[in-house]
């Protein structure tokens, strides 16, 4: 077999574990319990685990407002992640960043931005810094398609390619930047990797279904990179199975092409994968899942029960 | 020994690259070139071309790397050239300078500088003559500082970049070819420290940047006439040594702020808003301010110079006070 069993079921596993994260922020966003917004990334798991699994310790990763739980694969707690999206004082940041902040620099995870797009150039200093001080690290910076078309991206990639920093550019293509969909508002079909060429940069396409395909591909461009080639493109085509935030009833698709794309499921078609070629049977899954549902649970119970930070704290990490 | 300001900035830097591997330089025209203002002049040559690197035009990425690069170890004094480009990279600034270590939990440092040239320079025009300042002030997080002469120049960027907190620092234009005996040794300012350029007795002028210079000059015209100006150089805006200001004016009971950018939200709002608040009663007349016109400043010398405050300008808004 091409892959090691104990790699594909830890992929598997972490497949699931954030499927089941991001079902779960669902869950209790509906019941009141998040005081900001959440924006499930439910269908575009594979997308930010697959990558992540050709990671080594002490590389860099740079996520999205997206599948925030993707974190997770990072060694960031759920326990921690659940706090910080609840604001409370066990969270990453104590409750001042929130769902789109988690940052942990212990773990390389360096943050996002609020303001998308931006966080594409701290990407790209991180390698920077890497190649500077030769430490054999590698940045793993994720986009979705929307937020390519913002200049910061274009001026962050041209630099990477320029000064040859080892980053691997993922863009998670899930046909809508909010509700404006791909054909108004995107030049290209691969907003990623067909403008990869214009840098210089090698690129590959893949689909988000396939959790193996994301790793092949993102495994022979982080070898690239850690060869000393400079950056890469890796495009993942996805689907937003639901709103960009939820409470929005995507009344801007049709919901025929929704239902269809459900269908291209990366965690169904990885545990059919696992199933049929013995890595893992029925029972291990059942137990993984009910693991799973019981940290997450947990979790929620432990970010619920947290304190929430002192109101004197306020000025505590302001420096000017 | 006798150096520019721009040799100042040259040697304030190189010498902390001297002392830590981690500094290094980058932004617009800061090798080969040596700045456009000849300020990063001689470090390509001492240091090479991986610590001293010229980039494409990209504040955005300039900035925005440099934030990522100081948080993964290193130290970046990074140049976008004039001020007014600064807001090509706002978002960046604004942002993620002023909030992403507050936003982002503690083991986050970032130890970065962003240099810029500021201020009008006869002739520059509307986008290339900004002092910008007042906008960065508003944003809670980033260290500002604005010397005024050679000595403070030098002795503030190396404590910038010796800072764990990011920071915005403006080298006036008129100020580069400025000259000053400074001292050969290593010596480094205290960021949020204001210095009394001139003692005085009857009226307080806060003034910033190169306009320490216009108020050092109309302090001297009104010396003749009887009136004691203490001439107060924040140095630092963001953070504002409040104390030092409320001090002196506690001590005059008159003041006047005066700045190079336009009247409307600029520092001598936030300021007189300030000192009225926090010491009425220490008041003999309203604190008044000089500042530029509210108008985009024009390329015209005449009508430039209607527009930015000067000596007589300053010494007209003391005497009202009287």
């Amino acid at each position: 077999m091409k892959y090691s069993e104990k790699m594909v079921a830890d992929l598997y596993k972490e497949l699931l574990s954030v499927r089941m994260a991001e079902e779960k922020l669902v869950e209790i966003y509906a019941l009141g319990k998040v005081p900001g917004h959440i924006h499930s990334g439910v269908g575009e798991e594979a997308a930010y685990i697959a990558p992540l699994m050709t990671r080594n310790e002490n590389d860099y990763y740079k996520g999205t407002h997206r599948v925030v739980s993707a974190v997770h694969a990072t060694g960031v707690t759920f326990n921690e992640i659940f706090a910080e999206i609840l604001a409370k004082e066990t969270g990453t940041s104590h409750g001042r960043g929130g769902v789109n902040h988690i940052a942990r620099m212990d773990k390389g995870v360096i943050g996002t931005a609020g303001s998308l797009g931006v966080d594409t150039e701290v990407a790209i200093g991180a390698a920077l810094s890497a190649k500077y001080l030769e430490n054999g690290r590698i940045v793993y910076c994720y986009n979705g398609d929307g937020t390519h078309s913002r200049g910061n991206v274009h001026e962050a990639m041209n630099m990477a390619a320029i000064w040859k920093l080892p980053v691997l550019f993922i863009c998670d293509d899930n046909q809508f930047a909010i509700s404006a969909n791909h054909a108004n508002t995107i030049s290209v079909p691969n907003p990623g990797a067909d403008r990869a060429a214009g840098y210089g940069m090698p690129a590959r396409v893949v689909h988000g279904d396939d959790a193996l395909a994301v790793y092949d591909a993102a495994k022979e461009l982080t070898d690239y990179i850690r060869a000393g080639n400079g950056p890469a493109v890796l495009e993942v085509k996805c689907y937003r199975w639901r709103g960009h935030f939820e409470g929005d009833q995507c009344a801007y698709r049709d919901k025929e092409i929704t239902e269809e794309e459900h269908k291209k499921d990366c965690v169904a078609n990885l545990e059919k994968y696992v199933l049929d070629n013995g890595i893992l049977n029925a029972e291990d899954i059942e137990l993984m899942r009910r693991e799973i549902a019981l940290e997450l649970d947990q979790a929620v119970e432990f970010a619920e029960t947290s304190p929430e930070p002192d109101p004197d704290s306020i000025f505590d990490g302001l420096y000017a | 020994m006798k150096e520019s300001f721009a040799q100042a900035i040259s040697a304030a830097i190189s010498e902390e690259m001297r002392r830590d591997d981690t500094v290094l330089v980058y932004g617009e025209d800061v090798a080969e070139m040596g700045g456009i203002f000849c300020a990063t002049k001689g470090i390509l040559e001492e240091f090479g071309p991986k610590r001293c690197i010229s980039t494409p035009i990209s504040e955005g990425a300039i900035v925005g790397s440099a934030i990522g690069a100081a948080m993964t170890g290193l130290r970046p004094c990074v140049e976008l050239m004039y001020s007014d480009f600064q807001l090509v990279a706002f978002n960046e600034l604004f942002h993620s300078c002023g909030k992403w270590r507050y936003l982002h939990g503690e083991g986050y440092r970032l130890p970065l500088v962003v240099r810029c040239a500021s201020g009008y320079s006869f002739g520059a025009g509307a986008e290339h003559s900004n002092t910008f300042e007042c906008l960065f002030n508003h944003a809670p997080g980033l260290t500002i500082i604005t010397p005024s002469n050679v000595y403070d120049a030098k002795g503030l960027l190396k404590a910038a970049i010796r800072s764990d907190n990011p920071v915005l620092f403006f080298e006036h234009k008129q100020l580069y070819k400025t000259k000053m005996e400074i001292p050969e040794e290593d010596y480094v300012l205290p960021i949020g420290k204001a210095d009394i350029k001139r003692q005085g007795t009857d009226v307080t002028v806060i003034a910033v940047g190169l306009m320490v210079q216009k108020a050092l000059e109309a302090a001297d015209k009104l010396a003749a006439e009887g009136i004691s100006c203490e001439v107060l150089d924040p140095r630092t805006i963001a953070p504002f040594d409040k104390e030092a200001a409320l001090q002196s004016v506690s001590k005059t009971h008159r003041c006047v702020i005066v700045e190079e950018s336009n009247l409307r939200g600029g520092l001598g709002a936030e300021w007189a808003s300030m000192i009225q608040e926090e010491i009425f009663d220490e008041l003999d007349a309203p604190v008044k301010r000089v500042a530029s016109l509210d108008v985009p400043l024009p390329y015209n010398l005449g009508l430039e110079a209607r527009a930015v405050p000067n000596p007589d300008k300053i010494v007209a808004a003391v005497k009202a006070l009287f």
